[in-house]
Order: structure tokens, then C-alpha cells, then sequence
């Protein structure tokens, strides 16, 4: 136990840009972590210095109590998928397989055995004297995983694996990622844009915005109490409002919204943040009436998105445009129709607050 | 079973090698050979055109433009590389035009005939024109009576024309297939005739092709020697100048002088060429299609009548060569023999070759075959050497600039790159003066020769390696690292096998130019060493023409049996699923 692998103060500079900033980190054995955050915010180029393909500008990185940044990406024994695929079109899927196991002359026994057990891990034993080009994306990029783990690597490393796929083989082969993580409790950190993917697949996530760790943690986590407008904003959906707080009040100008958050500075200037599915949706009529009075806003329904199990609305409330998703039972039940005058409720509990100079 | 236990104790690669130390000791190993064989004799050339014991004098140059009949080289060379330059561009654009711009029929044909003069000795257009049009001439003298001839500046252009015409052709078939032909549909939907349409839209947006293709046919002409010195009669030009300064009269400071006086034009145009491909990049859309509106049927009937001129020409050419190497006497009798390939005693013999076929032959067949026939045994065991060794060190140079970028890479590619810079007479007599030294051991051997022709060939041969490795992945080498390659098996097995199909036609290219190069090696080959394309010209200087003819036929017939060769080659291989998935 306790092959554990630490990022220290670790950064890198391109000429006067630096791309990652003085990130720390520590990722455990057997975790599955994930790096999300837009392109370019330097989350491959961590990866890349993981794996020795950049150098470090400062800091370490350090694996099982060894600092490694001068190690040769031969010697690291990390294993690598790449977002394409990056196979030997010469060679085929089997070659693949025991390329990594021939290059470390493991007998021709054993690499037979390996490469078997890899085929089966991803169900492609039929195709294994196919080359690459024969093979599907999806079909590539299980070739690719399985390649990276025959010579049992330490950490599997895959930079944003899914993202030439289309979207239905995309949601599984991240199932089947996870799956593989899980029976092998192999140590694998994932780069991804999509937070969808991110979320769904990672025990930990790394909100990355430029070369710096934003939020760190489980993703119900970041998704649910989000530190910063810039996370709230990048994983997930949310809906903003500048104002200035008195007590538990919010005025935003328009509005005067009552929150249920603490801790700011009467007459700061904050941003709220909601999440469209926290915003309530009523006709005229159907009103419930323990609610809070001065949350309550009237609106009108400009367009109606169908999401598939949600309905998303983009909501007019005087000339300022709010996204609402509304499961769609509710959608059904409530008959929510295009120009529709609406009420939209702003529950105190469900607001998000962070201070406005930090920017969004 | 236990995911882990299985690879326990293999999970250390035993040996590994610094990629860094490889990278380091392959590019100055490089860097020394490219200094050592390009870089020095270029220098000597300079040192002895300036300096005279030790001090510097300007007096050859003073000697050089103060003698008329030696000054009208540089004039005599400048008109016809720029007459060449004209009517070459023209005609190989609206050749390439038609093409690429129209839908003519036979395109295949037309370009398979245009490419043909690449696989011979540029001497063979000089060679073809003699026959039909020399004093005893097809043409001139049998068909018109006419004492006229093609000796001279005529002869020199209108070879020049032929051999430089496939060179011209390809860079502006690039251009014109580039240039995105739906501007061409637009400037016509909004109104404006075919005619403006192509001086307004296709014009500018080949004018960077274009001029790249004139500089480079005004530097093949400028540094030819295989033309001038065959149909140029007392014309004489730069290149075959410092020849006969050099072996005529062993003025060798002359030759160095008149050298450097080349030098300026091929170097100008050279550098002005590479300006000139970045800019034309710069204008290919990256959405050009290739489809094409059918041409009405004028345009196609004017471009396939237009198309057939050129690869006529050049069909006459080679057919004239053919045909003058088996008929008694071009052009009263026409009745065949194979006489001509029975070459008169040329000297020299060849490795292995020689000792071989005159153990086993007796007679008339050991001097033919044994002694006769060494030139050509020799100059197909240089052209393998020169094709294996050219391929193999422009590919290793090519995959350190392109995909090692070691400091200094830069200096490495630029000098593989200078090469096309510096005339292949000038890198002969630059050899001469660098290497002909008592304590240089292979002077006078043909490993000399070999060096020199892939050193003057290394630019296209490196410029085509990084063009293919540009195309492989960076993460497919990064892959293999991860696994636990090192940089000797990440290079044999993976980047290796996905340029065979690039190494296999950089072969194939120093391959013929080896078979087919005259300018630099005519200073290299010595009594013992000869080669087929040089002893094409002192055949034709001896007034056996037919027999230069003859043996111009078996450089072409090797050539196109290489090629054939080549492609059974790579056909067989299969390079199943090469279609990278990247």
C-alpha cells in the first residue's frame, strides 16, 4: 500500500506563460481522479509532466516517496491512452497488446497468457489479428486502454480518451472504464473537458481554470456546493445575479431576493448562483402558498428545450433571461406551454453565494 | 487470476538507452558528415578563388571579367536559363492547368509521358535534339536538306525546356490542385468571364507556384553540365566553363573562381525558392476541393491537343535514343544491329564484377562483358549504395528535425537542406580540392563518388522524409515510449515501418539520380572508376553517338527495372492497414 503519487507545488512555464500554477495534490492508490476544466486551462500539461513527456519547470512530482521528475518516461511505468488512440497502424491488435510486454522480454508464455486475459477484459478476442484501421473508434480506443494496462503499469494515465467518439459509445466505454477500474483497483487519472463525463466517472475531481486547481473533491460535491462562481458556472448549469447583501436580503437591483446562506459582509457585492433545476415553475393558479413571498418573480416562457428526462425553459423575467429545468412529469402535469406567463420561485436555501471581485 | 503477480518481475525494462545520448551522437554524426563533405569543399573553392599564397587577391575575378571569350559564359549562361525559365513555366502551367483545371481525358497518360525525362540522364535530350535536328540530322539534314543545325544556345534551350519541363510541372501541378477551384466557380456565378475570371482569380492564387517553379528552372538550367556540353557546341556556359578550365587547362583557380561566380545565381535562386514555397503554403485553403464542373467541349479538345505537344516531344526523345542505339547508321540506314552495344574499350574495370566475368568468360565476350560493361556494373553497385545510404541518413536526419528537435536542430536542417544550393560542378571541384590529398584514402575510389551523390541529393531526399513523418502521430511515439520502448525500438519498430512506404521511394529517387548524374561526378571518376552516364559523354565526344546511345538506353532500361522492382516490392509488403487512425 501507499504507492501513493504527489503533486508538489508543481508548475510549468511556456517562455512567459505559465500553464499550471504552483498545483499541490495527492492521489492515492487504487483512486480514480479526474482533471476537468476548459482547453487550455493546463490540465493535459500536468498529465504530460506526470508522465514525463514535460518537463517540470518547479516543483515535484512524487511517486512512492521518490521525487521522479528526472525519471525517463520509460522507467516511470505509467501507462498512457491517448485521446487518438495513438496505435501502431502496422501492427496488429494482438501486437498491440504485447508490445509493451516485448519490449520488457517477458516470456513469449506469459505475453500469450496476458494478452488473452486483455482481449477478454474488453471482449475483443474475435478481433485480434484485425489491424487498427479495420477496427471501429469505439473498438480502437478499448484496444488502446488494454494496451496501456498488459504490463500492469502502476497509474493509468488517459487523456480525455473518450473525445473522438460520438456520444453513445462515449457514455460506454466510460462505463466500461469505470468498470475496469473498479475490478482492477488500478490507480488512474482521466483528462477531460466534458464535466458530464467527469462527474459520472471519478471518485475525485480536479476543477482545473487557468494552471490552477479551482475545487478538489467528490463530484456530488463540487456539483452541489460548487467554491467558486467560476465552478458553479463550469460544472453544471447555473444562473447568476449581481447584487449587494444586507442581511439575509439580496438586492439586485430588480429584485430583492431573500437567502438562507451566512457569512458575507453586509453591503459587499456578491453573485448568486442557482441551478436551473433548483428554480420552481408555477401557472397562475397553481400557486402553493407557503412560499417566500419577495422570491417569487413573474416571467414568460421563450423557449422549450426537451432534454429527454428534464425540460429546460428559458424563462424572460424583465428583459433578464433565467434557465429552468423542470423534470418532465412536472412539464406534462403542469402544461407548460411556449409564451406562457409564469411564476418562478428562487427557494432562499437553493442560492449559491460568492463574492463578485473574484470574477466569472 | 491475480492481475498483479503475473508481471511481477518483469516490470523493469534491463537495458535502457538515453534517448538524449542517441539523439545527441546521431546529429553529430550528422552534423560532421554534412560539414566534412558539403560545408569544407565549398570553402576550399572559395579559399583558392580569393587567395593566392596566402593573400588575399581579387585577381582572378579580375581575370575572369576582363577575358570576353571566359566572361560570355556568365552572359551565355544567364540568357539561356532565363529563355529556358520563360518558356518552360508557361508551358508546364497551362500543361499542369489542363490537368487539374479541366476534365480531359488520358490525364493519367500525360503525366506518366511528362515525368519520363527524370529517369534519364539530362544528357538525353541533348542526345535526341542531335539526332534529329544535328548535321546529320533526321529532320535537317535527311528530311529538309538544310545545313541549318541545333548547336548552341537553341540546342541548350530547347533540351533544357524538355529536362527541366517534369521539374516544372510538379511544383505547379501542387499549386494549381491546392488552390481552392471553388473561387474559381464563385468570381464565375458573380459575373465575371472566363477570361478575367483567370487573370483575377487563378492566376494570383498560383502566382507563388509559379514563380517557384521559374526559379527552379532557371537554377536546373543555370548548374546543368549533361546539355551544354553535348549540343552546345562552342557555346559555352558557366557549368562546363570551370570543366574546362579545370581538365581542359588545370586552371583550377579559375574553375574555383568562375565556381563562386555560379554560385551567386543558384544560391539567390535557391534561397528566393524557399521564400517563395513557404508563401505559397501560406495560400493552399485547406478546404480545396477537387471536384470539378465538366469543361465545355472546345476547352477539352484545346487542352488535349495542348497536353499531347509536350509528351510528344518528349516520347520522340526517347524514341529516338531507343531506336539511334539499334540502327546502323542514323540517318541513311536504319537497318538494326546491336554493334553499338558492343562499346569500344572503355577502360576501368569494376569490383567483384571485373574478377568474376573474365574467370568465366573467354574472348570476345570477357573484354565485353567483364571489361566493357564494368561502367555499368559500377555505376549500379554505387546507385544501391547511394540509394540505401542516401535513404537511411535522410530519414534519420529528417526524424531528428522533425521529430527529436534536439538544440541546434535547426542548424542540421539547414544544412541538409543547402545541398540544392550548391551546383553539382561545383561540389565536383570542390571534392577535387578538398579530398585529393595523398592521405585520403578513398580519393579515387568510388566511395567517393557515393558520398557526393547523396550529399548533393540530400535536400529532397530529407525534405520528403520530414514531409512523411509529419503525417505519424506525435502520441503513437509517445505510446511506445510509455510502454517501456527505448528510443532504438521505438524507432525499428514503430516509426520505422510507417515511413517504409517514403523510404521506399527515397530510394528509389537516389537511386535514379545516382544512375543518372553527370556534373559533380565527372570530376570524380578516374581511370579505374567509371560511370555509365559519364562514359554517355565521352562516347558522344568520340563521335560515337550511337553508342552513347546505346548506353543512354541501358541507363534508362536499369532505371525502369529499379522502379518496377520497387513496386512488387512495396505491393508485397502489403503495409496492410497503413492508413493511420489518426
Amino acid at each position: 500500500m501507499g504507492r501513493n503519487l504527489r503533486l508538489e507545488n508543481l508548475t510549468k512555464e511556456f517562455g512567459t506563460l505559465t500553464a499550471v500554477d504552483h498545483v499541490n495534490l495527492e492521489i492515492e492508490e487504487g483512486e480514480f481522479i479526474c482533471f476537468l476544466g476548459p482547453s487550455g486551462c493546463g490540465k493535459t500539461t500536468v498529465l504530460r509532466m506526470i508522465t514525463g513527456f514535460e518537463t517540470v519547470t518547479e516543483g515535484k512530482v512524487i511517486f512512492n516517496g521518490r521525487v521522479i521528475n528526472d525519471l525517463i518516461p520509460q522507467k516511470r511505468e505509467f501507462g498512457i491512452v491517448f485521446q487518438s488512440y495513438a496505435l501502431f497502424p502496422n501492427m496488429t491488435v494482438e501486437e498491440n497488446i504485447a508490445f509493451g510486454l516485448k519490449v520488457r522480454k517477458v516470456p513469449k508464455k506469459t505475453t500469450a497468457e496476458r494478452v488473452d486475459q486483455m482481449l477478454d477484459l474488453v471482449g475483443l478476442r474475435d478481433w485480434r489479428n484485425l489491424y487498427p484501421a479495420q477496427l471501429s473508434g469505439g473498438q480502437q480506443q478499448r484496444v488502446a486502454l488494454v494496451r496501456a494496462l498488459a504490463p500492469n503499469p502502476q497509474v493509468l494515465l488517459l487523456d480525455e480518451p473518450l473525445s473522438a467518439l460520438d456520444a453513445k459509445i462515449r457514455v460506454r466505454l466510460r462505463a466500461e472504464v469505470k468498470r475496469l477500474q473498479q475490478e482492477l483497483k488500478k490507480t488512474m487519472i482521466y483528462v477531460t473537458h466534458d464535466q458530464e463525463e467527469a462527474l459520472s466517472i471519478a471518485d475525485k475531481v480536479v476543477v482545473m481554470e487557468k494552471g490552477q486547481f479551482r475545487q478538489v473533491g467528490k463530484p456530488i460535491d463540487i456539483y452541489q456546493c460548487p467554491n467558486s462562481s467560476f465552478v458553479a458556472d463550469f460544472v453544471g448549469t447555473s444562473n447568476f445575479f449581481k447584487g449587494y447583501r444586507t442581511d439575509d436580503r439580496v438586492n439586485t437591483g430588480k429584485w430583492e431576493f431573500r437567502i438562507s446562506q451566512k457569512g458575507f459582509l453586509s453591503g459587499e457585492e456578491i453573485f448568486l448562483a442557482i441551478r436551473p433545476e433548483k428554480i420552481e415553475v408555477f401557472k397562475y393558479g397553481d400557486l402553493p402558498k407557503d412560499l417566500e413571498p419577495s422570491n417569487l418573480i413573474t416571467g414568460q416562457i421563450d423557449v422549450i428545450t426537451f432534454l429527454g428526462a428534464a425540460v429546460r425553459l428559458v424563462i424572460n423575467i424583465g428583459g433578464e433571461e433565467v434557465i429552468s429545468d423542470v423534470i418532465e412529469k412536472e412539464f406534462t402535469q403542469r402544461q407548460l406551454k411556449q409564451g406562457d406567463k409564469v411564476f418562478l420561485y428562487f427557494p432562499p436555501d437553493a442560492f449559491l453565494v460568492y463574492p463578485a471581485k473574484e470574477g466569472s | 487470476m491475480n492481475q498483479t503477480e503475473i508481471l511481477k518481475d518483469y516490470s523493469t525494462p534491463s537495458t535502457l538507452v538515453s534517448d538524449r545520448w542517441i539523439t545527441g551522437i546521431t546529429m553529430g554524426f550528422l552534423l560532421a558528415v554534412l560539414i566534412f563533405f558539403m560545408l569544407y569543399p565549398v570553402y576550399d573553392i572559395c579559399k583558392l578563388s580569393f587567395f593566392k599564397e596566402g593573400i588575399f587577391t581579387l585577381k582572378n575575378y579580375v581575370a575572369y571579367f576582363t577575358n570576353p571569350r571566359i566572361f560570355r559564359s556568365l552572359t551565355n549562361s544567364l540568357y539561356v536559363s532565363i529563355v529556358t525559365m520563360v518558356i518552360t513555366t508557361i508551358l508546364a502551367f497551362f500543361f499542369a492547368y489542363g490537368l487539374t483545371r479541366t476534365t480531359i481525358g488520358g490525364k493519367g497518360i500525360f503525366y506518366t509521358v511528362s515525368t519520363l525525362p527524370l529517369i534519364a540522364p539530362s544528357i538525353i535530350q541533348g542526345l535526341a535534339l542531335i539526332l534529329l535536328f544535328g548535321r546529320n540530322g533526321l529532320i535537317t539534314r535527311y528530311l529538309f536538306h538544310t545545313d541549318w543545325n541545333i548547336y548552341g544556345a537553341t540546342g541548350i534551350i530547347a533540351a533544357e525546356c524538355l529536362y527541366c519541363f517534369p521539374n516544372a510541372l510538379f511544383i505547379l501541378y501542387t499549386t494549381l490542385s491546392a488552390v481552392d477551384t471553388r473561387l474559381d466557380e464563385a468570381a464565375q456565378s458573380l459575373g465575371a468571364s472566363v477570361l478575367k475570371t483567370f487573370y483575377k482569380v487563378t492566376l494570383p492564387g498560383a502566382k507563388y507556384g509559379i514563380a517557384s517553379a521559374a526559379v527552379l528552372v532557371f537554377n536546373l538550367t543555370i548548374t546543368d553540365f549533361g546539355v551544354p556540353v553535348v549540343i552546345g557546341g562552342n557555346y559555352s556556359v558557366l557549368a562546363t566553363e570551370i570543366y574546362q578550365q579545370v581538365i581542359g587547362m588545370q586552371r583550377f583557380d579559375l574553375g574555383a573562381t568562375i565556381s563562386v561566380i555560379l554560385l551567386i545565381p543558384s544560391v539567390g535562386a535557391f534561397l528566393l525558392n524557399y521564400y517563395l514555397t513557404k508563401k505559397s503554403y501560406a495560400l493552399i485553403s485547406g478546404q480545396a476541393r477537387p471536384f470539378l464542373q465538366p469543361s465545355r467541349p472546345f476547352k477539352k479538345w484545346a487542352f488535349t491537343i495542348y497536353c499531347w505537344i509536350p509528351c510528344a516531344f518528349i516520347l520522340i526523345v526517347f524514341a529516338s535514343v531507343f531506336v539511334g542505339s539499334f540502327v546502323k547508321t542514323w540517318p541513311y540506314d536504319f537497318s538494326l544491329t546491336l554493334r553499338h552495344y558492343n562499346f569500344p574499350s572503355l577502360g576501368g574495370h569494376a569490383p567483384l564484377w571485373t574478377k568474376f566475368w573474365a574467370s568465366i568468360l573467354k574472348g570476345e565476350w570477357q573484354s565485353l562483358i567483364a571489361y566493357k560493361y564494368a561502367p555499368i556494373w559500377n555505376s549500379l553497385w554505387v546507385s544501391i549504395l547511394v540509394a540505401i545510404g542516401g535513404a537511411s541518413l535522410t530519414l534519420l536526419a529528417g526524424y531528428i528535425v522533425e521529430k527529436k528537435r534536439p538544440k541546434g536542430d535547426q542548424v542540421l536542417y539547414t544544412l541538409s537542406v543547402l545541398p540544392a544550393a550548391i551546383p553539382g560542378t561545383v561540389m565536383g571541384l570542390g571534392y577535387i580540392l578538398a579530398f585529393n590529398k595523398p592521405y585520403f584514402f578513398i580519393y579515387g575510389t568510388f566511395w567517393i563518388i557515393i558520398i557526393n551523390i547523396i550529399i548533393c541529393n540530400f535536400t529532397l531526399g530529407i525534405l520528403s522524409s520530414i514531409a512523411n513523418l509529419k503525417q505519424i502521430d506525435k502520441s503513437i511515439e509517445e505510446a511506445a515510449v510509455s510502454l517501456g520502448a527505448n528510443p532504438i525500438t521505438t524507432f525499428t519498430r514503430v516509426v520505422f515501418p510507417l515511413t517504409k512506404t517514403a523510404f521506399f521511394s527515397n530510394i528509389a529517387f537516389f537511386f535514379m539520380r545516382a544512375m543518372t548524374t553527370i556534373s559533380a561526378v565527372i570530376f570524380l571518376i578516374s581511370a579505374k572508376v567509371k560511370l555509365a552516364a559519364i562514359e554517355i559523354i565521352f562516347l558522344d565526344i568520340d563521335g560515337r553517338t550511337a553508342s552513347a546511345n546505346a548506353m543512354c538506353t541501358i541507363i534508362i532500361v536499369i532505371v525502369v527495372g529499379m522502379l518496377f522492382a520497387m513496386r512488387l516490392i512495396t505491393g508485397k509488403t502489403g503495409l496492410k492497414g497503413m492508413s493511420a487512425s489518426t
